[in-house]
């Protein structure tokens, strides 16, 4: 359809258009979402078959002290006369074998089998037990996954080393000084000083989210539960199995596929409903001729100051069988009998709608609020022109507001996507993932993934592994998602559009 | 300048990435005491032979209980080091930590945990499987099994894993954990309050609720206990849920008997957490409920004089009353298996469950006692609500050895009745709910 052909449409079979456009898109847009995924991975193993060949030639080309880098640390960078960081390079090897020896080594030989020995009891002399601990599964898995880490750091400054000893080697070659010191800590505040400023941020990500990420996705491969509690075993692929065995109509698949398209449902119908009525509601609020603009504000703005758990767990209280909506509607349509309806415990479409339309309470507020802002925040001038021109209201809705408002909202639709698929608050504090059911494993009808997480971790269950293979999968989910969405959408393709 | 201030910002972005991470003090009395007291022979009442604390010097414990018990505990744990004036004790806190989630706090780091703590009595499998229980020193078990009720001994011995040995895991500390029937006497009087029919026709027809929470599996096993399916601890593999024997048609007719109830007096009978009932008998709304143990104090407040308490009601199943059968727990003292100082924790233990601390602990906070001397003391038969615990305990299934898969797949059985789509006449729907049920505890989906 070429642009003419579209102006000619009206609003009603631009939007079928566009709708059907959207639709027609998806499967090219998910064929490119897995190209680059392979294109990616194409790169990484080429390089890595790079790093290969550059290891081989460095060895062959090397002088001696450039191959005794090869089994030696900085041997090369103290050959050619860059002392100090020939002296770190060795330090580092020097540390790395310390802590094998006297740590690593020990928790890492038990990393195949998890630990063996198990914890019993024997009694002293006078009758009292003596303890005798076994291995800890738990422990030996955390320390191997430090020490892998370590040894991977390591071997990138390995690497980093053999680089430098050849780098240095070929600058004597062509008769070059190496740098000292005092050139290098210069270099660190001016051309490498994005170094110096992001090492202790990176360090600490390492830290604190890299590795216990390590370690919680191990865990998905292992039988670590309440029967396996200090001692277990690695599964391979038996909890994602498990998940998606449908043939066998497991319980815990079918209880996967339910919830798992429930959790999408209630995603875009949480996003969408918070999105389009507090855009409706903003656009009231800031429309010309509106009194008491700021007092509307502040009143929606209000609600956030009540922490969301409260307002949930009153809400919960209110929809209860004898609570205060039940009373109240009592009171106008029952003659003060308390209706009794059960809004959370009985019917699923009860429940899971119920449970939708308090989350407008709780997040229209900051769709208020955002969109407030941006609204302020679009030229006057685009609107002067639309009146010079002629345009009418809806006109200047749909040709300006909608558009402007889009564009920039959309990182923010990803992120509350995102954000509703692991909507654990509202869920678990409204619902509590009821109305149970005796469909699923451990999980009631407006359970959505990560409130079943929780019940499977934390609950009576206790299946951390299941657990964890769950949150690799909502990981994968969410993540395709934001992707694909947002690599499609116009604040990606066009960033300068309203600039 | 600039460059130096954004590494120090950057640094300081990090840090609050983990600024929640920090620990917390703990609140802990404290103080050492030595002054005179009679010296002790062996192993009886709680006290030792001083021989028995070894080489222990220097001690200092842990101790976890409840906040009602914490300051009960602290003098008795004075009197304890009272007893034996030449064992030095550094230091013995008593910290306050609830007990629903004790052995949670416990097998989440032994280390700094208590050495010795209170929990109720479904922990129990949880704290063995941790590996965090020491067992009870065999210098005490004999006296132990011999002085408190039998049912609390049996249900704190487990099979050792590796020995096959029966061992006793935990020191007996109440016999209390548990619901039974309260009411108002002014709506149900003591002899409608022995069937269910009638304490429900007595409610409604005062215009008052009956409260039974059949949402929770820890009140709603009592449909299928009462229909002959009870459980009987592990099958041979250690993992799934035994259930004895049972009849399937009766526990179908049973629980067809318990729906049909329920639609009866739709209105009457809600399903709602036992917490509510203190403040429905205060507010007039309420004529009777299935209420807990630890609620008997509210619940005596709200009604005064009219406070009844009795065992769980019978309900009439063709023709024939059935008595209701109800989940029953203990309450134990634990020894943590990491514990620096294990002879005084035992002993400790040892001393905290004796005829003398149970006595204590029924006077001042009401807990029932499981040392059968203290249950025949006039205090604790005088007092109502123990005896209705106590009766109740007779028609009560143990609260241990129980898989997680039980409380989830009860709860939905009580739910799916409640349902006001449930028909209580459709006797293969109920079948097939029982069957269900069963299959899920046991994981068989």
């Amino acid at each position: 359809m070429t642009f003419v052909e579209y102006k000619m449409l009206n609003p009603f079979q631009r939007f079928a258009y566009n709708f059907k456009k959207f639709f027609k898109n998806i499967p090219s847009a998910i064929g490119r979402f897995f190209k680059a995924c392979g294109r990616g991975i194409k790169k990484f193993i080429f390089g890595i078959g790079k790093g290969f060949k550059n290891y081989g030639t460095t060895f062959v080309k090397g002088d001696w002290a450039t191959k005794l880098s090869y089994l030696i640390f900085g041997v090369g960078d103290l050959h050619k006369g860059k002392t100090y960081k020939g002296i770190l390079f060795f330090l580092v090897e020097v540390l790395y074998a310390l802590y094998m020896i006297f740590f690593g080594w020990g928790w890492f030989k038990d990393f195949f089998t998890l630990g063996t020995r198990k914890t019993y009891v024997t009694y002293d002399e006078m009758g009292f037990p003596v303890n005798h601990p076994g291995d800890e599964s738990m422990k030996i898995l955390l320390y191997s996954t430090l020490t892998i880490v370590i040894t991977a750091i390591v071997f990138v400054v390995y690497i980093a080393n053999i680089k430098d000893a050849y780098r240095h080697q070929v600058m004597k070659q062509n008769g070059q000084k190496p740098t000292t010191l005092k050139q290098d800590a210069q270099e660190f505040l001016d051309g490498k000083y994005h170094i110096t400023l992001l090492s202790f941020p990176v360090l600490m990500i390492g830290i604190f989210n890299i590795l216990p990420l390590i370690f919680m996705i191990l865990i998905a491969f292992t039988n670590y539960s309440k029967e396996h509690f200090t001692l277990f075993n690695w599964v391979g692929l038996q909890n994602f199995g498990q998940l998606f065995d449908v043939i066998n109509s497991n319980k815990k698949a079918t209880t996967f596929i339910g919830i798992a398209g429930w959790t999408l449902l209630w995603a875009v119908v949480a996003t969408f409903s918070n999105y389009i009525l507090g855009m409706v509601v903003a656009l009231m609020i800031n429309k010309k001729g509106i009194k008491l603009k700021s007092l509307w504000r502040t009143l929606f703005v209000i609600t956030i100051a009540v922490p969301q758990f409260v307002s949930l767990l009153l809400m919960n209280q209110m929809l209860q069988e004898n609570g205060a909506v039940n009373i109240l509607l009592g009171q106008l349509f029952n003659g003060g009998q308390s209706m009794g309806i059960k809004f959370l415990t009985d019917n699923v479409w009860t429940a899971r709608i119920t449970v939708m339309v308090v989350n407008c309470w709780v997040g229209i507020p900051y769709t208020i609020l955002s969109m407030s802002g941006i609204l302020m925040n679009i030229p006057e001038d685009l609107y002067e022109s639309a009146r010079i021109d002629g345009a009418s209201p809806v006109k200047t809705f749909t040709a300006i507001t909608l558009p402007y408002m889009i564009f920039v909202t959309t990182p923010q639709l990803i992120t509350q996507f995102v954000g509703n698929i692991n909507n654990f608050n509202v869920i678990f504090l409204l619902s509590g993932g009821g109305p149970t059911t005796t469909e699923y494993f451990g999980a009631g009808k407006t359970d959505i993934l990560v409130t079943w997480l929780y019940n499977l971790s934390m609950g009576n269950e206790q299946d951390y592994g299941l657990a964890s293979a769950i949150g690799i999968l909502v990981f994968i989910i969410c993540a395709t998602l934001s992707l694909i969405v947002y690599n499609n959408s116009k604040s990606m393709k066009d960033e300068e559009a309203f600039s | 300048m600039k460059k130096v201030l954004a590494i120090l910002l950057a640094g300081m972005m990090t840090a609050t990435a983990f600024a929640g991470c920090g620990g917390s003090g703990n609140a802990s009395s404290s103080g050492s005491s030595n002054s005179s007291g009679g010296s002790s022979a062996k192993a009886s009442g709680g006290k030792v032979d001083e021989a028995m604390f070894g080489d222990e010097t220097n001690i200092s414990l842990k101790v976890w209980a409840p906040d009602k018990g914490v300051s009960l505990a602290k003098e008795q744990i004075e009197t304890f080091k009272k007893m034996y004036p030449n064992i030095k004790f550094k230091n013995i806190e008593v910290v306050a930590q609830g007990e629903n989630d004790a052995a949670t706090q416990l097998v989440n780091d032994p280390n700094k945990a208590a050495d010795v703590f209170s929990f109720p009595s479904d922990q129990l499998n949880k704290l063995d499987a941790a590996k965090c229980l020491s067992p009870v020193s065999k210098a005490f078990v004999e006296d132990i099994s011999a002085v408190n009720a039998e049912g609390t001994v049996k249900a704190a011995t487990l099979k050792d894993s590796k020995t096959k040995e029966e061992v006793l895991y935990a020191y007996p500390e109440t016999n209390d954990n548990g619901y039974y029937l309260v009411y108002d006497k002014k709506v149900v009087s003591d002899d409608t309050a022995k069937t269910l029919e009638g304490i429900l026709k007595a409610c409604k027809d005062a215009k008052k609720e009956f409260v039974m929470d059949c949402g929770n599996g820890f009140y709603s096993c009592t449909f299928a206990f009462t229909g002959g399916a009870v459980i009987d601890g592990f099958e041979d593999d250690g993992e799934t849920q035994k259930f004895k024997e049972y009849d399937e048609n009766e526990a179908v007719d049973t629980l067809m008997a318990f729906a049909k109830l329920m639609k009866e007096y739709k209105g009457t009978w809600k399903s709602q957490d036992p917490a509510q009932i203190a403040s429905g008998f205060k507010n007039g709304t309420l004529g009777a409920g299935v209420d807990g143990s630890w609620n008997s104090v509210a619940d005596k407040e709200a009604l005064g004089d009219n406070f009844g308490a009795t065992k769980l009601p019978t309900i009439n199943v063709n023709g024939k009353d059935k008595q209701l059968i109800s989940m029953f727990g203990y309450k134990y003292l634990g020894v943590n298996a990491k514990t620096k100082f294990p002879r005084t924790a035992h002993i400790l233990a040892y001393y905290l469950s004796s005829e003398e601390c149970q006595q204590q602990r029924a006077e001042k906070i009401g807990w029932g006692p499981s040392n059968t001397k203290v249950q025949e003391t006039d205090f604790v038969k005088n007092d109502v609500t123990l005896q209705a615990i106590a009766a109740q305990s007779k028609n009560a299934v143990a609260q241990v050895n129980i898989q997680g898969t039980f409380w989830q797949a009860m709860g939905t059985l009580g739910n799916e009745m409640m349902k006001d789509g449930w028909k209580p006449d459709d006797k293969a729907a109920t079948k097939k709910l029982l069957q269900t049920t069963i299959a899920d505890v046991r994981d068989e989906g």
